[in-house]
């Protein structure tokens, strides 16, 4: 076909010195029920040096809906996948339909079922067969293992008592009616029957809600039963697959790094697996199979690639696409400096070269009539100014227990630990409402470390406070509408893990407190934490991506909180301990994916306002009252 | 012989930013001292076996942000308090002064039952610092205020040499176990469950 060949040597990210072992044409997926919105493509295995890799290419131009743009079809790409990220593929021979097969990755994640209109999923696994390790799993013929599979998928698979032989209903409605669920938890005398029935109710409304669900609920209408044990099958692979990031070994190392820490008493039997709790499958990776999860994190952003986004002048041409590719990447750090003031609202995109030299000058003197403000406070002065004298008391207390391990601060007389002290204070007389509270000098610590020149830190911190500002009122009102959306937010994306929150007393989010207040500053190493703040503050997929993080931290721990039974204090204890062992990338692409599942229905949990939006009414939100401690 | 089921004992340490709550905490419970500790925000806890006669408890010790504006948090951490440690430094006055605010904010706050004879304790810390010469808050005038509101036992401490932190939390240990036992309930050592239900209705019909 020539519209395949002319795409043969497009994006598929074939390089020298690979061999291409199968072709399939006319593999399609259907994203939803209507016939027209399929995509068609081309499946390709590819044999590149010891591994074996999977693509599957869209066709260009070949769709006739014009409500499926290009876009939407690259999202669906599968780019170059290699078989040892892949977990299992499962085969599905409906006697109505096409052949179709759901690759499963080993993190869980899934493929969009893939449609062999010309037939060939037998040749497709023979294939696979002849160049990485595949066997038919012993419960499940229909199911194949790839790598190493050991006995908890054995397990999960015995576990499900799928039947053997499925017919095919005729009524295909009521095929999707989730009452007839096999699913083992439901059977567990322990567990709260009111939440499976919660859970049902929400499957059903979002069912009528939420697009993404809309459409895994269509396939689903489509091929009847078959497909739905297909699809709950595939969600009990995910849900093992949930434990992974938390498996004995992990909890060895971790207690290792914490030794110092005596283990908490609740927690004797943390090296057990949680076997005897029944965990509520995850509702949401009952919908995986219909989505294509968060892209691959790319390198940084780089100087060169930088300076192709910069027009003559130095106006950035295409914002939308510098924020996508930082989104997806990052910025390497030497670039940071020049990039991180547009990214925090300091420069704007469209400002010229000049026109940011003149406002650096212009900003330069400015920070020094208000760092003026305070300096030529004399001793007298400040013997009767009592908050100026608690505040740069609190101030000083702070900047020297702030990222002291970081070279940059680690003198005991640090430069930097001085301009930390410096631009803290000035801000305090710039926002002399807000003043200063704990969490800022975190805040702050790493925009000095980019930045180096102190009014352009200032500068810098002044942008970044006017989005996360009211973490900090007295009141608490900006922290009280984050983690009131983090609620609403788990509430629509794992409702077992909600009402297991909800009866545990835990509804209150507090153990997330930390997070949110700065930003996941104390839970990565610097660099990492560096990292997630300038793909967070790209807004590019939501203003709020940094709630789906937490709910994505959450999810992956969910089979270890609700298995251990978690109470409010040991889920505190649990979460502060897992400072410096959460994966960003994974954590990132997590976070991405549910952000694009929970579409408007997920932004709908955010209240206006909710930072880092920008305050609704900027006048009265920094208001505090006279009798506030004002430190 | 009836014994209490009762292992668990929760502590509160309050008081300003920068006192030495965290550093008292890592020194009672695992010997260390570091001047690089962070400033805390949220919460978190320790715990350390204690262990009073032949009884072996947890002491569950919650390490809290300094600053008030982080109070309104108190409610979700303060709830189900056995006994609540005040810190100030003995280099800042205002510390001390701020001993009160503390106190009442923590009543106010985790509403033990008993408010009046609610445990406290006083640690006033960093004695330690430049030999004593830096101090601003008298022993005496402390111990006045201790005895003001219904005999506080007080302790002088220093987090960073371990000077007195054993024998603190010894007393904050035992207040707490106190605490608890007024509202205590007395079980059997050893519960049938079948049985003691049998017995109750029983005892409704009678």
């Amino acid at each position: 076909m020539n519209r395949s060949d002319s795409n043969k040597q497009s994006s598929s990210g074939e390089q020298e010195g690979a061999e291409i072992v199968y072709v399939k044409d006319n593999v399609a997926i259907h994203p939803t029920q209507y016939a027209s919105e399929r995509i068609s493509g081309r499946l390709k295995l590819i044999k590149q040096g010891g591994s074996l890799l999977m693509t599957w290419i869209p066709y260009k131009g070949q769709s006739s809906s014009a409500r499926l743009s290009e876009k939407d079809k690259s999202l669906y790409t599968i780019r170059a996948v290699p078989f040892s990220d892949v977990r299992s593929i499962r085969r599905h021979t409906p006697t109505l339909g096409w052949q179709y097969v759901i690759v499963v990755l080993s993190s869980g994640l899934a493929f969009p079922p893939l449609y062999f209109y010309n037939g060939g999923v037998r040749e497709f696994l023979a294939t696979i067969k002849h160049h990485a390790y595949l066997v038919r799993s012993a419960d499940d013929a229909n199911v194949f293992l790839v790598n190493d599979f050991q006995d908890p998928l054995q397990r999960t698979l015995s576990s499900l008592e799928l039947p053997r032989a499925v017919s095919v209903t005729n009524t295909p409605s009521s095929a999707a009616a989730p009452s007839e669920s096999p699913s083992s938890w439901t059977d567990g005398e322990t567990f709260d029957r009111n939440s499976a029935l919660a859970q049902q109710n929400a499957r059903q409304r979002q069912k009528n809600n939420d697009p993404a669900r809309d459409l895994s609920i269509q396939v689903l209408e489509k091929f009847s039963l078959v497909t739905r044990f297909a699809r709950e099958t595939t969600s009990q692979l995910f849900w093992e697959a949930q434990g992974d990031g938390f498996i004995p070994n992990d909890r060895r190392k971790h207690d290792k790094k914490t030794h110092d820490y005596p283990r908490i008493a609740e927690s004797n039997n943390i090296q057990k697996l949680p076997e005897d709790v029944p965990v509520p499958e995850d509702p949401l990776e009952f919908d995986k199979v219909s989505l294509v999860w968060g892209k691959p994190r790319q390198p940084p952003l780089g100087i060169e690639e930088w300076s192709a986004f910069l027009d003559s002048e130095g106006r950035v041409t295409d914002s939308e696409e510098v924020r996508k590719r930082i989104f997806y990447g990052g910025v390497e750090q030497g670039l940071r400096k020049e990039v991180w003031p547009f990214l925090l609202g300091y420069h704007s995109y469209d400002s010229t070269y000049a026109e940011r030299e003149y406002l650096v000058s212009v900003k330069k003197s400015e920070y020094e009539t208000i760092k003026n403000q305070w300096k030529s406070i004399s001793k007298e002065q400040a013997k009767r100014f009592t908050k100026f004298r608690e505040r740069k008391g609190l101030i000083e207390k702070d900047v020297v227990r702030t990222d002291r391990s970081i070279s940059f601060y680690d003198e005991d007389d640090s430069p930097n630990i001085k301009s930390l002290r410096d631009i803290l204070l000035t801000y305090s007389f710039y926002n002399f409402d807000l003043g200063y509270c704990q969490g800022m000098s975190d805040l702050l610590s790493p925009i000095l470390y980019v930045m180096g020149d102190e009014s352009e830190s200032f500068w810098c911190f002044v942008a970044l406070m006017e989005r996360l500002g009211p973490n900090f009122n007295r009141d608490q009102n900006g922290m009280h509408s984050q983690l009131f959306a983090l609620s609403k937010l788990v509430e629509l994306l794992d409702i077992p893990l909600h009402n297991y929150f909800k009866k545990n007393d835990c509804l209150n989010y507090f153990f997330c407190f930390r997070w949110v207040l700065i930003q996941f500053k104390r839970e990565f190493e610097f660099e990492k934490t560096m990292r997630l703040w300038e793909v967070l503050w790209t807004h590019y997929k939501s203003e709020h991506l940094h709630l789906y993080v937490c709910v994505s931290i959450l999810k992956r721990y969910r089979r270890k909180i609700i298995g251990e039974e978690m109470d409010f204090d040991t889920l505190l204890k649990f979460i502060n301990e897992l400072s410096g062992h959460i994966d960003l990338d994974a954590i990132l692409r997590d976070a991405e994916a549910l952000c694009i599942c929970a579409g408007e229905n997920g932004e709908a949990c955010i209240p206006p306002g909710t930072p880092p939006s920008l305050p609704v009414d900027d006048a009265s939100m920094y208001y505090q009252q006279d009798d506030d401690d004002v430190l | 012989m009836p014994s209490r089921r009762r292992t668990l004992l929760k502590v509160i340490i309050l008081g300003d930013s920068g006192v030495g709550k965290t550093s008292l905490m890592n020194q009672y419970v695992n010997k260390k001292f570091s001047n690089q500790y962070k400033a805390t925000i949220g919460a978190d806890f320790l715990t350390k076996e204690v262990q009073f006669e032949d009884r072996l408890f947890t002491l569950q010790i919650w390490d809290t942000a300094g600053q008030e504006r982080f109070q309104s948090l108190g409610v979700a951490f303060y709830r189900g308090a056995d006994c609540c440690v005040l810190v100030y430094d003995v280099n800042s006055m205002k510390s001390f002064e701020n001993l009160n605010n503390w106190r009442e904010e923590f009543l106010i706050q985790a509403s033990p039952s008993d408010p009046e004879n609610f445990p406290f304790v006083v640690l006033g810390n960093k004695v330690d610092v430049d030999g004593g010469n830096s101090r601003v808050v008298s022993e005496k005038k402390a111990r006045a205020w201790c005895a003001s509101k219904g005999n506080i036992p007080y302790f002088e401490t220093s987090a960073k040499e371990g000077t007195n932190v054993e024998e603190a939390f010894q007393c904050i240990a035992k207040n707490a176990l106190k605490s608890g036992e007024e509202e205590e309930i007395y079980l059997p050592d050893t519960i049938d469950v079948a049985a003691s239900s049998q017995q109750r209705t029983g005892g409704c019909e009678c």
